[in-house]
């Protein structure tokens, strides 16, 4: 008995020591601030989530009673016609994302040099991120109208009202309407982005390009290109992947009828008009596992264009390196 | 050396305590929840027992005041009795729109011209259906509301009765709308809605249609005659809105389309072949092909993924529409979107069953008076509501279904026969919500996307109208399949 508390007495004065010792001090400090983000992050993301996952097993609707059913819901995902029909439509936003970021970095390229009133054009490219999505979608509502704006602005410009499509009405061009839409919301978000990123290669790197002769473009190539890849990087998995989550121009604009329901405005329907809700959160985990695969794609993808331009510059350097030792072999040998 | 090893006791400790956090989190969580699916069911029984004894006193009671006071709606004769009453009391509504243009501030002074001692307040409440429940919980609400979605159970605790659902129902229609175990009734309307088309009176007779269409075939040959002859859009789908083609078309389902009243509610659920073809212009299947029909010959608007519901008010005021599916609640909003409000028209749906035409109606928000008001307050209260489904003409104003049996109207459906689709059998009331979640049809219930599917379908000649009714079987049958309902019909 004795000998037992003094050993006790001997640990929790030893833990004691190490408490008020600096080294201790430290890790309890270390400890306790991260346990208030680490448990924030627990409670608002991963909990949830899991709870999300969970429902993706069962029969359920928001209220009442919930039946276990396995991976029926899973295998009901890839069995159903319109889940995966939906995600064809990714790839006419997958197009979009395209057109969009290379428009923005024409853009970013060319304002980010001395223009006249570049500042100007910088704000009304930048312009309508600022407008509410649903707001956008009003307005191509109408734009896209029959006989209303954009027919307008065609006619003047001498086309025919009976030769023009309907917009949203012709089924092979209602979708790239709306990624028309989606594109002149976001490419002056990442024009700007763009921008900032071009803003800081050194400029000394231009008048050296320029004395070796090297013209705008191959400034481009060799100078910019490089010095940005980290946020094209980012810009580009950003937007591949939100292309595969689009949802606030369909459901604005066409209210996902007529053939340009998204995979997210399925899930929605599903979720809300039909109540399935396992079903709809297998939907998600579907979804996400196919964004996590995408996103380690256009990773290795990069990490794979990268290497290569890293080789260059390595047989550059064993090249001159090479040389370098021929030289002064040379003049060894002299 | 030893920091680190505290450091990863530590943090072994602090990530086997947050394990044990979230095991120990979850099972409370789960137990809890299983239990409580039940427990409150079964408090919910037994208060529900404890409600309806309380009804049942209560409305003993009401009975005992009714007869004492001899305060019911039938008693009361406007302008004759409660004339010495002075008080204020106080009207809450959901009609914004109409107490900004003034219109209940009309009907009030015509009610003081009658009552000048009767000080009545108004106030229109945006959001009604959620906030009136709020308010009638603090239970100072007022006097006169319009009754929100409470139990039945619940109504005496609130309500005053106005007398029995038998003595009410020969002043005005639907007077059970409301009522409790023991027959009493707590609400009068304000207006009804009926089912039927909207149309252009001028439009038609411009086209020649000199009698309203009563099959789909007379229909479809209407709207045939309305493009011939004019320059109308024989049909405005009202497309892009969505809730214009599910809500509108899905209301037809029922008596009108098969002359039957349980059929909705009963055996739609219990049937095989609930879309078939029965050759005679009847049922759900003549119902969406009518709509089928109109978009493959034409007879719609041109684009109709652009529509707007706002524009086309106007556009059915000034003759730019021939006809417009929607309930009768409508016909007051397109007769003031424009200068001709007497071209507004409204007809019984073109399906005849056993040649008689039939319409559903119901009624809107009913009044409700507070059963926790004073004596003169409950009084004057129901001498109000009285005068303003008698007298005041609101109901016709709205061009509502009339609610007073003996008040004058101009709402016309001669040789109509006007019905109420039954509710489900007891025990089967969640049975057509299970069917629609299930088969993802979604009747009545936000099933917006099919009746759309219906119009791209014609319009882009993607799929018959046959087809689309084979699969709507299809997945009615593997619904009826899954939750193991019995097929009956």
């Amino acid at each position: 008995m004795v000998a037992q508390a003094n050993t006790v007495g001997t640990q929790k004065k030893g833990f004691l020591q190490w408490a008020r010792s600096r080294k201790g001090q430290q890790a309890i400090i270390i400890v306790a601030f991260m346990i208030i983000p680490l448990a924030l992050l627990f409670t608002f993301t991963y909990l949830p989530f899991g709870k999300m996952v969970g429902y993706s097993f069962m029969k359920m609707k928001y209220a009442g009673a919930r039946t276990f059913v396995g991976w029926k819901n899973y295998a009901s995902v890839f069995s159903r016609k319109d889940c995966f029909s939906a995600l064809k439509l990714s790839l006419y936003y997958m197009g979009g994302s395209i057109v969009q970021l290379v428009l923005a970095l024409y853009l970013a390229t060319v304002l980010s040099f001395k223009v006249k009133g570049g500042n100007v054009f910088k704000g009304f490219m930048f312009f309508p991120y600022l407008i509410n999505g649903i707001a956008i979608g009003f307005i191509f509502k109408f734009f896209y109208t029959r006989g209303f704006v954009f027919d307008t602005v065609l006619q003047w410009c001498g086309f025919q009202l009976d030769n023009l499509p309907y917009w949203l009405k012709d089924q092979s061009i209602n979708n790239i309407s709306l990624v028309g839409t989606s594109v002149w919301r976001y490419f002056g978000q990442n024009m700007v982005l763009f921008i900032g990123a071009i803003m800081s290669v050194d400029s000394e790197l231009y008048e050296a390009a320029m004395l070796d002769g090297a013209n705008r473009f191959q400034q481009f190539i060799y100078i910019i290109l490089p010095s940005i890849k980290t946020i094209v990087t980012l810009n580009v998995i950003l937007s591949i992947t939100g292309s595969l989550s689009a949802f606030e121009p369909p459901y604005v604009i066409t209210d996902g009828a007529n053939g340009t329901a998204t995979y997210f405005i399925v899930m929605h329907d599903i979720a809300h008009t039909q109540q399935k809700v396992g079903l709809a959160s297998a939907m998600a985990v579907v979804l996400l596992l196919i964004i996590f695969v995408a996103t380690i794609l256009q990773k290795l993808f990069f990490k794979y264009v990268f290497r290569n331009s890293e080789d260059e510059d390595f047989n550059a350097t064993k090249r001159r390196d090479k040389k370098l030792a021929k030289y002064a072999d040379r003049k060894a040998g002299r | 050396m030893k920091l680190k090893k505290v450091t990863a006791l530590t943090l072994a400790a602090a990530m086997t305590f947050s394990l044990v956090g979230c095991g120990g989190n979850d099972a409370p969580a789960e137990t809890p929840a299983d239990t409580s699916t039940d427990a409150p069911a079964a408090d919910d029984s037994a208060d529900d027992a404890a409600d309806e004894a309380d009804a049942a006193d209560d409305s003993a009671a009401a009975d005992d005041s009714a007869a004492a006071g001899g305060l019911t709606y039938a008693s009361i004769q406007l302008g004759e009795d409660n004339m010495d009453i002075t008080t204020t009391i106080k009207f809450i509504h959901h009609k914004t729109d109409r107490e900004e243009d003034g219109t209940i501030a009309d009907l009030v002074s015509k009610f003081n011209e009658m009552y000048p001692n009767i000080t009545v307040e108004t106030e229109g409440i945006t959001d009604y259906a959620e906030d009136a429940l709020l308010r009638l919980s603090t239970g100072d609400w007022g006097d006169v509301m319009f009754i929100p979605a409470v139990d039945a159970a619940d109504l005496s605790t609130y309500y005053l009765p106005y007398g029995t659902v038998e003595e009410m129902s020969e002043l005005v229609n639907f007077a059970d709308q409301w009522k409790d175990a023991a027959g009493n009734c707590y609400g009068v309307g304000y207006m009804g809605n009926a089912q039927g088309i909207l149309y252009n009176t001028k439009v038609f007779a411009d086209a020649g249609i000199t009698e309203l269409p009563k099959t789909p075939d007379e229909f479809i040959d209407a709207l045939q005659a309305i493009k011939d002859n004019t320059d109308a859009i024989p049909l405005y789908t009202n497309y892009a809105a969505g809730w214009t083609m599910g809500g509108q078309w899905d209301a037809f389902l029922g008596a009108i389309t098969t002359g039957d009243e349980t059929w909705l509610n009963q055996k739609f659920a219990h049937t095989a072949e609930p879309f078939k073809d029965n050759g005679d212009g009847t049922g759900a299947y003549a119902l969406y092909k009518i709509l089928y029909d109109a978009v493959e010959q034409g007879l719609i608007e041109d684009d109709y993924t652009t529509t707007d519901w706002e524009g086309c008010k106007a556009m059915i005021n000034n003759g730019e529409i021939g006809t417009m599916v929607l309930g009768s609640w409508a016909i007051a909003q397109m007769k003031e979107a424009g200068d001709h409000p007497d071209d507004i028209g409204y007809m019984p749906f073109p399906i005849t069953v056993n040649g008689q035409q039939y319409t559903t109606a119901g009624p809107d928000y009913c009044y409700g008076i507070n059963v926790n008001a004073s004596d003169d307050n409950k009084a004057a209260a129901m001498t109000f509501v009285k005068f303003m489904v008698e007298e005041s003409g609101w109901c016709d104003l709205e061009g509502g279904y009339p609610i007073s049996k003996t008040a004058p109207t101009s709402f016309v459906f001669d040789g109509v026969n006007v019905v109420t689709n039954v509710t489900a059998l007891t025990g089967e009331e969640d049975v057509m919500n299970e069917m629609n979640a299930e088969s993802e049809l979604s009747f009545n219930a936000g099933g917006d996307a099919k009746v759309q599917s219906i119009v791209e379908a014609a319009a882009t000649g993607s799929e018959s109208f046959d087809d689309i009714m084979a699969d709507w079987t299809e997945r009615w049958n593997a619904a009826q399949e899954e939750l193991g309902i019995e097929v009956q019909y």
